[in-house]
């Protein structure tokens, strides 16, 4: 499949030439599939946000390249707003990101500086809206009086206006109850079916990667660990565990299974497919012990 | 903005980092002191030896402490021309034209002007700013306006304030930071566009900056509440200062630096007059 967002061969130095100077990338080359879901892993500080915001051009390589569509983003610096309205990024701590008057007028502000018109930029806020699950009463509170997990909602409306090919989202679900999870991370995928657009996002939890990714990608100490298929890399527990993190608890279960003697598929990560496979197995009447 | 080395402060173990920052602000007084007082090209050569070896000793890269010269360079320009066309002379003057004339003096005076203005810059860079963390200097402003106390003067309060609003430069910066990026993810653009435009753009980064600014500083004051913080009245320290005994050495060498400059003012042949 064709990649639509490529870094090859990506370093990224904080405070470059200065005493303060820190290596938060090396030597990064990843390819991000067109039409899936992305998940990018990492424990704290292995430069997940830092690599996310190489996709829009918020950051600058120190070296290498960032590729959307094969082409290399900063061959025209001056034009690198253009790029940001292809490549929506949330970011990591959305309080930060709002500033309007109102919920709307704050939604709208992308859109407005797309240049579309107050019509169409109406029309897009209140789609977004709808789309993440903001009634339209609190459109026109301020966003200061929103909470926590509100806020993260009118963030991610703020870059689903501009209709975005790729929708990044770092910890997109941090900060919400388990319903408002689901339902973010449902919605994400839906917007990638009904826009054929692509989507990323980083998370810290493996059972939501298991649940709604289709490819992983695994960072440790500003290196690519790993990158496949989610049964792929959930496969490697060792691996995963060396970088600091583990796989999902029903992962450990169904490998233990199935070195106990239950004949179940590798590379099963997730409640539904476990329970799937189990229940096929009782059906056909092979008595897992 | 991600470049910015605010505070300048550079952690090391120099010996001018050891020293107690209280001395640190004492002596640099007595070195500002000498710069001003320094009247000839003897005295100016003695201060600049005296401000490399400072350089040399603190640690920092040369390259790093030159740099601090570059927002005054305009200064000292504007200081170099005043005194080459300014400054008259006795002797023949060395070049003439229009209305303006040069002269030996206002060339010499030309240079231990901008020369002034120079090692005041890195020199007391190297004595506090690169080499005093903002918090340390805060205290030692407390301990050594400690005496106003007694008029009734709040010296805590007020060192408290600096200490505070130092420890949170960084942070507002940072915030800063992530604001801006979060705007041009959404397509603004603070970089192009008339003056006018620029301006305007800046807007959303303030308001969000405010309201947790005011956010922050509501949660400080609880936070500092809920461990009974009070005020100066009887409060002890984390990090008490001594002075030891290498700190009165700089202050003795200091003392002596000053003397010497005095003296060669008196004794020395070659004076220069203001
Ligand atoms: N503005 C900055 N200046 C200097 N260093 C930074 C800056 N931002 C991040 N770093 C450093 O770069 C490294 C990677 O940071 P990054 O924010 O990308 O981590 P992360 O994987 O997103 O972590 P988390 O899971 O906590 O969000 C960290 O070691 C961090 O200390
Ligand atoms: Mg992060």
């Amino acid at each position: 499949m064709k990649n639509i967002l490529e870094l090859s061969h990506v370093s990224y130095l904080y405070s470059e030439k200065t005493p303060f100077e820190m290596q938060a990338l090396h030597d990064v080359s990843v390819g991000f599939e067109e039409g899936c879901v992305t998940g990018i892993i990492g424990h704290t500080g292995s430069g997940k946000s830092t690599l996310v915001q190489m996709l829009n051009g918020l950051l600058r390589p120190s070296e290498g390249q960032v590729l959307l569509n094969g082409e290399d983003i900063w061959r025209k610096p001056k034009e690198i707003t253009s790029v940001r309205y292809r490549v929506g990024l949330v970011m990591q701590y959305p309080e930060y990101q709002l500033f309007d008057e109102t919920v709307r007028a704050d939604i709208g502000f992308a859109p407005r500086n797309m240049g579309l018109s107050e019509k169409e930029t109406e029309e897009r806020v209140r789609e977004a809206a709808e789309f993440v699950g903001l009634s339209e009463s609190l459109l026109d509170k301020s966003p200061f009086d929103l909470s926590g997990g509100q806020k993260r909602r009118a963030a991610i409306a703020g870059v689903l206006a501009m209709r975005p090919e790729v929708l990044v989202l770092d910890e997109p679900a941090a900060g919400l109850d388990p319903r408002g999870r689901q339902e973010i991370l449902g919605r994400l995928q839906e917007y990638r079916r009904e826009r054929r657009a692509s989507v990323i996002f980083v998370s810290h939890s493996m059972e939501d990667m298991a649940h709604y990714c289709d490819r992983l990608l695994v960072l440790n100490h500003g290196e690519v660990l790993m990158q496949g298929t989610v049964s792929e890399i959930f496969c490697d527990a060792e691996k995963i565990r060396s970088a600091g993190l583990f796989v999902p608890q029903v992962a450990t279960v169904a490998d233990r299974l199935r070195r106990a003697g239950v004949p179940l598929p590798e590379g099963l990560c997730t409640v539904e497919s476990v329970s799937r496979e189990l229940l096929s197995l009782l059906g056909k009447g092979g008595n897992a012990q | 903005m991600k470049n910015n080395t605010f505070g300048q402060y550079f952690p090391g173990n120099s010996l001018l980092h050891r020293m107690d920052p209280r001395m640190k602000l004492i002596v640099t007084i007595l070195y500002i002191v000498m710069i001003f007082c320094a009247k000839n090209v003897l005295s100016f050569a003695f201060l600049l030896l005296l401000t490399v070896f400072l350089i040399l000793i603190s640690r920092i890269s040369v390259r790093i402490v030159l740099r601090s010269i570059r927002p005054i360079i305009f200064i000292v320009l504007f200081t170099v021309v005043f005194n080459i066309f300014l400054t008259g002379g006795t002797g023949e003057p060395l070049a003439a034209f229009w209305i303006f004339e040069i002269y030996r003096e206002g060339i010499v005076r030309a240079i231990l002007m901008a020369l002034r203005v120079i090692i005041l810059i890195t020199g007391t860079g190297v004595l506090l700013t690169y080499t005093t963390s903002p918090i340390a200097l805060a205290d030692a402003i407390e301990s050594l306006l400690g005496p106003l106390k007694k008029i009734h003067v709040p010296v805590h309060e007020f060192a408290m304030m600096m200490t505070i609003a130092l420890r949170f430069i960084p942070t507002l910066i940072e915030e800063t930071d992530r604001i801006m990026s979060a705007l041009k993810a959404r397509g603004a653009d603070f970089s192009n566009g008339s003056i006018v435009k620029r301006v305007k753009a800046l807007i959303p980064i303030l308001i969000p900056l405010f309201v947790s600014a005011f956010k922050r500083a509501e949660e400080l004051a609880v936070a500092m509440e809920c461990r009974c913080y009070r005020g100066g009245e009887g409060r002890t320290k984390l990090h008490v200062l001594h002075y030891r005994f290498s700190d009165f050495v700089w202050l003795f060498f200091f003392v002596l630096f000053l003397v010497s400059v005095f003296l060669i003012n008196a004794f020395s042949p070659i004076k220069i007059a203001y």
